[in-house]
């Protein structure tokens, strides 16, 4: 987008709406609730950018987001509770940390295709949640690490809403930069380039296994980094936080918001976030009515809400140095 | 000499195997079809146990009715799957487009989407709570065998999956429709040029799959004695794992793989807290992935 006007005015026009006009709309509305849900929806855009650059523009199937997110909270929790270090610290340690694992882990995973990656990754997610239920003296197992103090930057108590809904849109700005970087660009069209076609793919000299690795690892960092303020805002975590059922639900926010295109991204985590919240005057049905809605969003919107094609081709048109370009009439 | 106590062990593990077993058939003989996994499968299982429970509470039937009860419900079950999470996403009929990661993905999120819907409606109605058949019908009774004490489900489970495998032996090889659904999975195309009705093919298969889950998920309840809503769910995983380590295609694949992770899982309660045995068989899975990516018994490439 850069060097375009029309980029450059969006890009401002979505930090005003995010940065100044939310935040005015939840001072004058003062409830927190709808505050707490701005930030949830934040991090949740983080999880759903990461996974849809794993699944939607590598094309590999994961359902292990818990396992990276888990890493990152309980990371943050167990830091921060037992050594009380302050929030960068454990922000740099959970993401250097699961940038190491994920990259490994992937180097592994990647091997294996299709079907065979999702169920390793199944398999992955139920292992992570066997660990922490069962690995007490580290993570407290069953009942979980209550009491988690709030975000501490640099001696300061971040406890208001304001603060971590703002330190919440700034990890939401650092995933959309980052899933920007990898998806509209030269990168992203060689991971485009091996989701599709393998071994064409290697043939124009690409290596799959290690940019599949690559991005194992960023989507694995991106998670953490979400997990760690996930831990701190939410003063509690446990092992139920990590259910499978929490990756299934991220992958259904990419899927209805369209594989593979992060604007769908950003748009299916505000869905996802918030269908459940206006679904609570069902009170106990929500979770059917819910499972419907993914149904009839498959059936009906296969390539989700705002499709790759169609997300690709809009960011193209902003950029101007591209030949899908919207250019000035020659007269 | 052996002792008993570990040879008790072993047997469950047998039986526990063979469950795996035949839910890893199950999602087998759909994924043979269609290359597509049906995560709609647990709630098949648990629609069986959940069968069994009304026919043994609500109907007061003996347990010798009840059996073709629930075979009946996990038929209409599996028609029911196809109908709703699977026939609409596919279009065509072509190979291509059949198999085609697309309609793969979606079949995989809508078969998801429908067991989140079923799960949840039965954990409405019943609370989420264990339900305890009755006693009349539980087989718990203990049995002993040369001094290994194991119980009559336990030789119910191994003895019902025997006979359920032997029946889809028959089917598959002495019957028309068997017959069909073997040259659908080996050769699409060839199985159209030849006449086949595919749509028929894939509703039999869904059938098929889901009367061994509903099976499965009756035996199991009557042995275990409780029914929950949330019961399929590690089921299903573990019937992936099974599968993937059978090698996704192979019957006698997945039978080995099912009473070698039900065996491994039950060997491992023995040395270790039974919390961890969980993760054995993931364990066995990674192995087999890094290791055989293929699986035991696979030959194709997926």
């Amino acid at each position: 987008m850069k060097g375009s006007a029309g980029g450059i005015l969006f890009v401002v026009a979505a930090l005003l709406v995010v940065g100044v006009a939310l935040p005015l709309v939840f001072w004058v509305t003062g409830s927190p609730f709808i505050a707490r849900l701005g930030q949830l929806v934040l991090l949740t855009v983080v999880l759903t950018i990461a996974l849809n650059l794993l699944t939607g523009t590598a094309g590999l199937l994961a359902l292990d987001s818990v396992v990276f997110l888990g890493f990152g909270a309980y990371t943050g929790a167990i830091l921060s509770t037992r050594f009380g270090t302050s929030f960068p610290v454990e922000l740099l340690v959970a993401v250097a940390g699961t940038a190491v694992i994920a990259f490994l882990l992937g180097l592994l995973l990647v091997r294996l295709h299709s079907v065979f990656f999702a169920v390793a990754t199944v398999g992955l997610a139920v292992s992570f949640y066997t660990t922490v239920l069962n690995w007490g003296d580290l993570t407290r197992g069953a009942m979980g690490i209550p009491a988690i103090p709030p975000v501490r930057i640099a001696g300061y108590e971040l406890d208001g809403w304001l603060a971590t809904y703002m330190l919440a849109a700034l990890m939401a700005l650092v995933a959309v930069f980052v899933g920007h970087r990898m998806t509209h660009s030269f990168y992203g069209n060689a991971a485009r380039a091996i989701r599709e076609d393998e071994d064409a793919a290697r043939s124009m000299g690409l290596t799959p296994r290690f940019i599949k690795a690559q991005i194992y690892a960023v989507h694995g960092a991106l998670m953490a980094m979400a997990g760690v303020l996930y831990a701190h805002v939410n003063s509690f975590v446990g092992p139920d936080n990590f259910l499978l059922l929490e990756s299934a639900l991220i992958l259904t926010a990419i899927v209805i918001g369209g594989l593979g295109s992060l604007p769908g991204a950003v748009l299916g985590a505000v869905l996802v976030v918030l269908a459940p919240e206006m679904l609570r005057q069902f009170g106990d049905l929500r979770a059917i009515i819910f499972g419907v809605i993914l149904f009839l969003a498959i059936l009906f919107l296969p390539r989700g809400l705002l499709s790759e094609v169609r997300s690709l081709a809009w960011v193209r048109r902003l950029d101007p140095a591209s030949p899908w370009a919207r250019r000035k009439r020659r007269s | 000499m052996i002792d008993h106590f570990i040879l008790g062990q072993l047997a469950i593990g047998v039986s526990v195997g063979m469950t795996y077993a035949v839910i890893a058939i199950g999602l087998t003989l759909i994924f043979r079809v269609l290359s597509a996994v049906n995560f709609a499968h647990g709630d098949v299982y648990t629609i069986g146990a959940f069968a069994t429970l009304i026919g043994a509470t609500t109907l007061a039937l003996p347990l010798w009715a009840i059996v073709p009860l629930v075979l009946a419900v996990g038929g209409l079950s599996g028609w029911t799957v196809e109908r709703l999470a699977f026939r609409p996403v596919r279009r065509f009929t072509d190979e291509a487009s059949l198999r085609s990661r697309a309609v793969r993905e979606a079949t995989l999120l809508s078969s998801l989407a429908l067991g989140i819907v079923v799960r949840e409606a039965l954990d409405q109605v019943y609370k989420g709570e264990w339900l305890v058949i009755p006693a009349s019908h539980q087989l718990t009774q203990p049995v002993n065998l040369g001094g290994v004490i194991v119980s009559t489900g336990e030789i119910a489970i191994a003895g019902s999956s025997i006979l359920l495998l032997i029946g889809l032996q028959y089917l598959l090889h002495r019957t028309r429709i068997g017959i069909a659904i073997r040259a659908v999975s080996s050769n699409l195309l060839g199985a159209q040029f030849s006449g086949i009705d595919i749509n028929r093919v894939i509703v039999a298969v869904f059938i098929v799959a889901s009367i061994l889950g509903a099976a499965a998920g009756m035996v199991v309840s009557l042995t275990y004695g409780s029914v929950q809503s949330f019961m399929g769910l590690t089921m299903i995983v573990k019937g992936f794992v099974v599968m993937v380590v059978g090698g996704l295609t192979s019957i006698p694949g997945a039978v080995v793989a099912g009473l070698l992770v039900g065996v491994a899982e039950a060997a491992a309660g023995i040395f270790v807290p039974s919390a961890w045995t969980e993760m054995v068989g993931y364990g066995l899975l990674l192995m087999t992935l890094l290791f055989m990516p293929r699986g035991l018994f696979g030959r194709r490439q997926a």
